[in-house]
């Protein structure tokens, strides 16, 4: 398979508000393969979601290259954000076809019912964003992204904030549309199971600046369903992704409580 | 549905329960000499007043509604062209905001005799004057909204290859007509504010002519008729923009 995305040795600094330079990522490379799932983890600041940037082109890189290839015609990314990100004046049908409208494809929009029904929300068509729950608004986001038929899907923490159930039916049913619409995803998440059940690849980075310190291929089947978090083979890939996290030695806490275990 | 009819029944029921006692209240606090009348006539005084004064009642309140509104209009449309420049240049909002500021802490009757010095007495000066109480909500409340957008939209459309003109179009705009609105709303009450200013200082017609005509020569009962109109109008206006702002804006209503 070809890779649709190479980033060499790409390091990203900003200058805060402050003045003060903040390195977010350093010395990043990897190549993401066609019609595999990457997903990167880490914690809290390690420059995930500006890696997704410099892929989908808004920011550039302060040293080091990207490339992106389509597979067929011009690259473009499909993006989903961790707040759903929806414009509100627009109803679900509006926010669907908006990429659409960016792109000036005419006459895509036949693609729009099939993609409703795809993110089970056949009749809520004219609902404004406000009047949808928490999980329905993710689906509109997701059908968003993939409406244009994007060269790579960006997925940024895209159920942070989702209860656990919702987020177990989000994840199998994302799974389920990228695999079956046989996409290229890059996926964030500082969830480390998330990363194992929608991940081919998964890429640890280190605390800021982001570096990569592994990377763990995962061989699970392409269709996954919840059950398979229960699994050895599931929960050995999750304790790896936690070792080389360090989060399987005690912490190293600066105050713990009187009462606690020595 | 049904709930909500009873809901918006029960409501409207309040609001006019609340005034009917206030009015009676009123008519009582006058008819007992609590407040005498020559200070505070009492409601049915001011209602007499209305229809049994030779007042060309419609004359005034066409010439008030005429500058209120041409100075609304103005002032909005200055508002937001003056909007659309502070948020697309930071050059131009440390250059251009201060005078804005200036002019809006300024009082009008200390702006007035300049205007009416370079314009002349004329309507024109007094829609000038109006719509100087008007632009101000509409240049903070509009550049808020342009402003203060989902970054992760901008991110998107960026994404897609869109212009910062079409970026403009599809997410700064339709994010600013909240505020566009709520800044609407408070410049329909400075505009008719402004109205009656300008007639207090230099007009032969209009409400706030005809208080400051009514009040210098003692006729309290007038006076507080043309400000019975002058509120009902006011009133009118508020509803007017309200009511535009809930049909232009579906999404925000159902919140």
């Amino acid at each position: 398979m070809a890779d649709l995305v190479s980033l060499k040795d790409v390091s990203k600094s900003y200058t805060a508000i402050t003045g003060e330079v903040v390195e977010a990522i350093r010395g990043v490379s990897f190549d993401m393969h066609e019609r595999e799932v990457l997903t990167l983890v880490g914690p809290s600041g390690c420059g995930k979601s500006t890696i997704l940037r410099l892929i989908a082109g808004v920011e550039k890189p302060s040293s080091g290259s990207i490339e992106r290839r389509a597979a067929e015609g011009k690259f473009v990314v499909g993006y989903i954000f961790q707040d759903s990100s929806l414009m509100r004046w627009r109803t679900v049908y509006g926010n669907i076809k908006l990429p659409m409208e960016i792109l000036g494809k005419k006459g895509a929009e036949a693609k729009i019912p099939e993609l409703v029904k795809l993110i089970n929300l056949e009749g809520f068509e004219k609902a404004y964003p406000i009047e949808l729950s928490g999980g329905m608004q993710r689906r509109v986001a997701v059908a968003r992204a993939l409406v244009h038929d994007p060269s790579v899907l960006l997925m940024d923490e895209p159920f942070t904030g989702v209860d656990e159930i919702t987020k177990e039916i989000l994840q199998t049913e994302l799974n389920f549309v990228i695999r079956s619409l046989k996409m290229t995803g890059v996926l964030v998440t500082h969830d480390i199971e998330e990363a194992v059940y929608l991940g081919d690849r998964v890429l640890v980075l280190s605390a800021h600046p982001g570096r990569i310190v592994e990377e763990i291929t995962v061989d699970l089947p392409e269709i996954r369903e919840p059950v398979i978090k229960t699994e050895e083979r599931f929960t050995r890939y999750t304790k790896e992704i936690r070792e080389k996290l360090n989060l399987l030695h005690p912490l190293r806490l600066s105050r713990r409580p009187t009462d606690a275990p020595a | 549905m049904q709930n909500k009819v009873v809901r918006n029944l029960r409501d409207q029921a309040s609001v006019l329960g609340s005034l009917v006692v206030g009015v009676v209240v009123w008519q009582v606090i006058v008819d007992y000499g609590i407040i005498p009348s020559f200070l505070l006539p009492a409601p049915t005084e001011i209602v007499a007043a209305i229809f049994s004064s030779r007042v060309n009642w419609w004359a005034n309140i066409f010439a008030t509604l005429r500058e209120a509104i041409a100075g609304f209009v103005l002032g909005t449309a200055l508002g937001l062209l003056l909007a659309v420049a502070v948020t697309a240049s930071g050059i131009v909002r440390k250059i251009v905001m201060p005078y804005i500021v200036a002019i809006q802490v300024l009082p009008m009757v200390a702006i007035a005799p300049i205007i009416y010095i370079l314009v002349g007495f004329n309507d024109l000066s007094r829609i000038i004057l109006t719509s100087l109480l008007s632009f101000f909500p509409v240049v903070v409340g509009t550049a808020t909204g342009l402003a203060d957008v989902d970054v992760n939209l901008v991110y998107l459309l960026k994404s897609l290859g869109a212009s910062e003109s079409l970026i403009f179009y599809k997410v700064r705009l339709p994010n600013s007509l909240p505020h566009l609105f709520v800044s609407l709303r408070i410049a329909i009450t400075g505009a008719t504010v402004g109205a009656i200013v300008a007639e207090f200082v230099s007009s032969n017609i209009g409400l706030g002519f005809l208080m400051t005509t009514a009040l210098t020569s003692f006729n309290i009962d007038l006076t507080y008729a043309a400000g019975f109109i002058l509120t009902v109008i006011g009133l009118l206006l508020y509803g007017l923009v309200e009511g535009v702002g809930r049909a232009s804006m579906p999404w925000f209503r159902r919140r």
